[in-house]
């Protein structure tokens, strides 16, 4: 092997790709936009309420201690019907998904030594995620407020947090994923566009007239994606850090997961190519392979959101380990996590590595 | 005598069941134009890869610059330059850039500025190859194929697509090139262009070589002649060529009169002027290349007899 050859081909790579402005877009912009489009969205999640929209009937003492404990919670939003709305029309007007109705004799409950029930009426869309978590928090108030009145004692008390630390927030969560996202497409695209191209363009004929060796070429372009990786990657953290004030180390696992990640999708571009030889076949093919990855591997949400048969599929996606073993090494400081996941990635990156290089060849039979 | 650079016995390449080259035989010398004619699907491009170590053979000797390709490979691809069927070289390259990439490639090269100078591109020399036209692009293929300074240069339909103009920029740098004394190998479907540059040509069809020679001696061979085409001729002048015995036919509503030799155009004339016979003009035309293809093809005519 002559690195002579390499670094010819690197230097037209990149005095080519930097005149490209669509280079530009896909590989830094893009990104970005969507780092943008997902951080307005979400920035708040974490510190966000559920709204539960209340009718009080019953506008007593007990109800107004109820609805109290109820605010307490921070986890709540109470909104107030007025007690004269049909209620049943006023969901309907309103779309309404979580409603709760407190009887007019809820403060009777309260007597001394009463021996009266009331039952508070829910209405919940079931259909919707909040509900449960609504139906969960009125549930343990309620709970709570018989324990008092009954005159026992808690004995047994649950605190409930997050696994992740409370500093983190849902961009911490997003930027990793993004970062491998991009990896993939830079990568599978990088190489599958530039193998059709060259194939239409006579330019492997043409190298295969020179010195130069397929496997020269395929190394200075895996080491020219793994480049534009690892650039993404800078100009990604610098953003989310400037503007979310996101929480991102850089340390030598998630460089080799990186390393890692760009080698296994460069192949993965290039073995693509190499099967689907038409250019736009070959580009579908690639969409084909990499859009499923993009939204089962836990980009965009925590995998654990998927049913369970697509939790399933997710474990058999490069992607999935990568953007995970990103998180592990960069956001959760989970070493033994950032391990495995980089384990999985290598064995994979070598694979496909290796039939690459052995599919790849610029003569024909 | 100029010594045999590329020497080609029997040569086979077979893709599963289609016979793409059929025992081709063929011998170069050291700067001569030899142009490989046919049209597309002949078998042309098939041939000049193997020699040009792009493709496998499944049969035949192969030597180029005495070297077998089967075993001389790296040191047939250092000395050879190839411009590929169709080859666009890199978009948002200059033309200096890509001269510079592949030539950076080889241990002995031609300097860009050299290059640029023999395909007179000294204008375009910093304009992305992109941007260029389809001649200038091919001006650019051909100054890359010449970038080790080959002693075989291999031109694969180098003019495909261009418009009359672009063809003619090319032609004259192919010129240059022979007069350079470099040995080229020209596949082409054009016949006007194998006939004005080529030393020998080799006409192929089906995967075989149906004649080879230099031009004027394939067209002696096997050309028709020298033809009249008399137009617009009225029932009296056909009447008086069909009854004279002179071969002829007639296409469009023009009598095609075959001259044997120097005595067939003054009886034609003669029998165009007698009698009531008339016509709208006349003119005499040589054999080409093209009409050598088409008599030995018989394609063309066939269409023609078909209508």
């Amino acid at each position: 092997m002559k690195m002579k050859h390499v670094i010819v081909d690197l230097k037209g790579q990149a005095k080519s790709f930097f005149r490209i402005k669509s280079n530009i877009f896909w590989t830094i912009a893009f990104p970005l936009f969507l780092i943008l489009v997902f951080g307005a969205i979400f920035s708040n999640m974490g510190d966000s309420t559920t709204t539960l929209y209340v009718q009080d009937l019953d506008e007593g003492p007990g109800s107004t201690a109820f609805l109290e404990a109820l605010n307490q919670t921070e986890a709540i939003e109470l909104k107030f019907i007025d007690a004269d709305e049909d209620i049943d029309q006023y969901i309907k007007d309103n779309s309404l998904t979580c409603v709760m109705v407190i009887p007019s004799n809820f403060s009777e409950a309260f007597v001394a030594n009463s021996t009266a029930t009331v039952a508070i009426d829910m209405r919940l869309d079931d259909t919707v995620s909040t509900s449960s978590v609504v139906r969960n928090i009125v549930s343990a108030v309620v709970n709570n407020f018989n324990l008092g009145m009954s005159g026992g004692t808690e004995h047994i008390q649950v605190d409930s947090d997050s696994i992740v630390q409370e500093h983190f927030t849902y961009l911490d969560f997003f930027i990793p994923g993004i970062i491998g996202m991009t990896i993939m497409t830079t990568c599978v695209f990088g190489m599958q566009g530039t193998i059709s191209r060259f194939r239409a363009a006579g330019i492997f004929r043409k190298l295969a007239t020179t010195p130069m060796r397929p496997f020269e070429w395929l190394l200075s372009r895996m080491i020219w994606l793994l480049f534009i990786s690892l650039l993404t990657l800078v100009v990604i953290m610098v953003f989310g850090m400037l503007a979310f004030g996101m929480n991102m180390t850089i340390n030598p696992e998630a460089l080799l997961l990186i390393v890692c990640g760009s080698a296994m999708f460069s192949a993965l571009g290039m073995i693509i190519a190499r099967f689907v030889k038409n250019e736009e076949t070959a580009s579908a093919a690639a969409n084909a392979i990499t859009f499923p990855m993009m939204f089962l591997s836990g980009t965009f949400f925590e995998m654990s959101m998927m049913p369970e048969y697509l939790q399933s599929v997710a474990q058999v996606l490069p992607l999935t380990y990568l953007s995970q073993g990103l998180r592990d090494a960069m956001v959760y400081d989970n070493m033994d996590g950032a391990y495995s996941n980089l384990l999985v990635v290598a064995i994979i990156a070598v694979i496909f590595v290796v039939v690459a290089v052995l599919v790849t060849k610029w003569e024909e039979d | 005598m100029s010594e045999t650079v590329i020497d080609v016995k029997g040569l086979v390449k077979n893709y599963g069941d289609l016979h793409a080259v059929q025992g081709v035989d063929l011998e170069v010398k050291a700067g001569e134009v030899y142009s490989i004619l046919g049209p597309n699907g002949a078998g042309k491009t098939t041939t000049v890869e193997i020699m040009e170590c792009l493709r496998l053979k499944t049969s035949g000797e192969v030597r180029i610059l005495g070297l077998d390709i089967d075993k001389g490979q790296k040191e047939i691809r250092r000395r050879i330059g190839v411009l590929p069927q169709a080859f666009n070289a890199f978009d948002y390259l200059t033309v200096k850039e890509n001269i510079d990439y592949f030539g950076d490639l080889f241990d002995k090269r031609i300097s860009a500025d050299g290059l640029i100078k023999a395909v007179q591109l000294e204008d375009k020399r910093n304009v992305w190859f992109v941007n260029l036209s389809g001649g200038l692009k091919q001006r650019v293929g051909v100054a890359i194929s010449m970038v080790n300074d080959p002693e075989i240069i291999f031109l694969d339909e180098p003019t495909t697509g261009l418009d009359p103009k672009a063809r003619r920029e090319v032609w004259k740098v192919i010129q240059d090139l022979k007069a350079q004394n470099k040995t080229v190998i020209l596949t082409t479907h054009y016949m006007e262009e194998a006939e004005v540059l080529s030393d020998r040509v080799a006409i192929m069809d089906g995967g075989r070589f149906i004649a080879m020679g230099t031009p004027r001696q394939i067209i002696d061979q096997y050309g028709a002649g020298s033809i009249c085409v008399v137009k617009a001729p009225n029932d009296a002048a056909t009447k008086g060529v069909k009854d004279s015995g002179m071969q002829y036919e007639i296409t469009n509503g023009d009598l095609c009169v075959k001259l044997d030799d120097n005595r067939s155009l003054a009886k034609l004339v003669n029998l165009l002027s007698a009698g009531e016979a008339s016509y709208g003009e006349m003119l005499v035309k040589g054999s080409t290349l093209e009409d050598v293809f088409l008599k030995l093809t018989g394609k063309k005519l066939a269409e023609r007899e078909g209508q």
